[in-house]
């Protein structure tokens, strides 16, 4: 990590970079401590995390119960899949230019963007997970007489937990980068409108230091969600 | 054999018909500016994209997509396989890949921007470079996860490094390798409708920019309409080709 710092700071110094519109690591660098005692980067990441955060438990709220249900009926999942299949692949960017003149540039929109972005992938993977049970385990249960409530309490739900808890993890790096994108794109407010600003007012450093920032959320977010993934399906893996 | 098949195409296809029909009945006497009927949105985008605007907006949006990702996944593949392989070099890049890979790649553009300001290099660089680093890791981890048996084998039958590499670790590692080409494939779409969105002349996006700003609510639908299905069209076609080249792989699963 420092080798590559350095061989940042050499090429944009010395090397084909030098005098080009790439600030190099040490004017990133001041740039981003300059910029971590502004409030107002403060309150953009603050409202970058509220976008991000209120979205991914939206989607989770809605997406894990309908999923769930979904799976239960071999008849909705066989007429809902190819809908899924649709929606899952569309990258939430391609509906901004609708979604801004319904919401205008504001937080609510940032929010519709994340739930859309992760609804539909929840939805498969809870319904996914509910229906791909092993069929000795539902057998053994019939076996002991189980109630078909007893059976999707204690085996289909605790079965379907790894694949929502893989799908929870893309949703929680797919809600980071969709609240950035929001900001960027959409103009809500967030780390993502600042970072327009920056760009447009020709401000380099301040535009590469906030890249710095997004790589450090994302990973600081990874990690603090393998660890409470870790703690709560802990008999997987 | 036929009756099956009928009756699992009006199991998955009547809840999309459906869906599609009660928007357009529900629409038809809409009055409210953003969301036009559907019947008008479908006029205007035969009367836009059948097909005067193609060539303008389309072609130059797909030639971007594909010569971006074409280039990223090369670079991915090429810099996986040295990664993989050299224990020494993964320790050396792998937290700098990880760190790059946290950054949403569309906040890469407004970089790609400065550098190259908005121009037709800088769309297929940042798309590119969006493109690289699925792949890259999906072939580093695809090179750790290759089954020590084989490796030996290849060993017994003296094979080269070099044809160890192209004709039994890669190979090995396609089906990981193939994913990360898919997701490779999905975020340089999303950067290029991104290089669009954040200004440009031509492209889909654009058009549909433009026409947001125009308050041209019907002309933005339809672009959003044809940016979502090639979304989805792209990945069909992905899909397809994936299943043509791991065809030995899917049968072998079958067979085991």
């Amino acid at each position: 990590m420092l080798g590559l710092m350095l061989l940042w700071q050499l090429g944009t110094s010395f090397g084909p970079l030098a005098g080009g519109s790439l600030p190099s690591a040490i004017d990133a660098l001041s740039a981003l401590g300059a910029l971590l005692v502004l409030p107002e980067i403060w309150i953009a990441m603050s409202q970058t995390m509220y976008i991000a955060l209120a979205g991914l438990f939206a989607s989770v709220l809605l997406g894990i119960p309908a999923g769930v249900l979904i799976g239960l009926s071999p008849f909705a999942y066989k007429s809902l899949k190819p809908v899924l299949d649709f929606f899952k692949v569309i990258p939430p960017i391609v509906i901004i230019p609708i979604v801004i003149v319904v919401f205008g540039p504001t937080s609510e929109m940032g929010i519709f963007l994340v739930v859309f972005a992760n609804f539909f992938m929840l939805v498969f993977q809870s319904a996914y997970g509910v229906r791909h049970l092993d069929s000795v385990l539902l057998d053994t249960l019939r076996c002991y007489g189980m109630s078909k409530w007893d059976e999707i309490w204690h085996a289909r739900i605790p079965g379907a937990l790894p694949f929502i808890a893989v799908g929870v993890r893309i949703a929680v790096a797919v809600s980071m980068v969709v609240a950035v994108v929001a900001g960027l794109i959409g103009g809500a407010p967030s780390l993502g409108q600042q970072m327009l600003l920056y760009q447009s007012s020709g401000q380099p450093n301040q535009t590469f230091a906030l890249v710095i920032v997004f790589g450090i959320l994302g990973l600081s977010l990874a990690r603090t969600y393998s660890i409470i993934q870790r703690k709560v399906v802990f008999w997987t893996d | 054999m036929i009756k099956e098949i009928s009756k699992n195409a009006i199991h998955s296809l009547w809840l999309p018909v459906a869906l599609v029909a009660s928007w357009w009945i529900f629409s038809t006497n809409s009055q409210d500016p953003y969301f036009p009927p559907l019947r008008v949105i479908w006029e205007q985008f035969v009367y836009l994209w059948v097909f005067d605007n193609v060539p303008v907006h389309v072609v130059p949006s797909l030639i971007n997509l594909f010569s971006g990702f074409f280039f990223g996944v090369f670079i991915g593949i090429a810099g996986g396989v040295v990664i993989g392989t050299n224990q020494g070099v993964a320790r050396f890049v792998e937290p700098a890949i990880d760190f790059i890979r946290s950054i949403p790649a569309v906040a890469t553009v407004p970089i790609f921007i400065m550098i190259f300001g908005l121009s037709y290099e800088m769309r297929i660089a940042a798309i590119a470079f969006a493109a690289i680093f699925p792949t890259m890791l999906a072939v580093i981890q695809g090179m750790h996860s290759n089954n020590p048996t084989l490796l030996d084998t290849a060993k017994v039958f003296r094979l080269t490094p070099f044809q160890t590499l192209v004709r039994v670790r890669i190979p090995a590692a396609g089906p990981i390798i193939f994913s990360g080409i898919q997701v490779s494939l999905q975020v340089a779409f999303v950067v290029t409708i991104a290089s669009e969105l954040l200004g440009s002349g031509f492209g889909i996006g654009a058009f549909t920019l433009i026409a947001t700003d125009a308050f041209l609510i019907t002309d933005a639908w339809t672009g959003v309409i044809l940016m979502g299905t090639l979304g989805f069209l792209v990945n069909v076609i992905f899909n397809l080709v994936e299943r043509r080249a791991l065809r030995w792989y899917l049968v072998s699963k079958k067979l085991s």
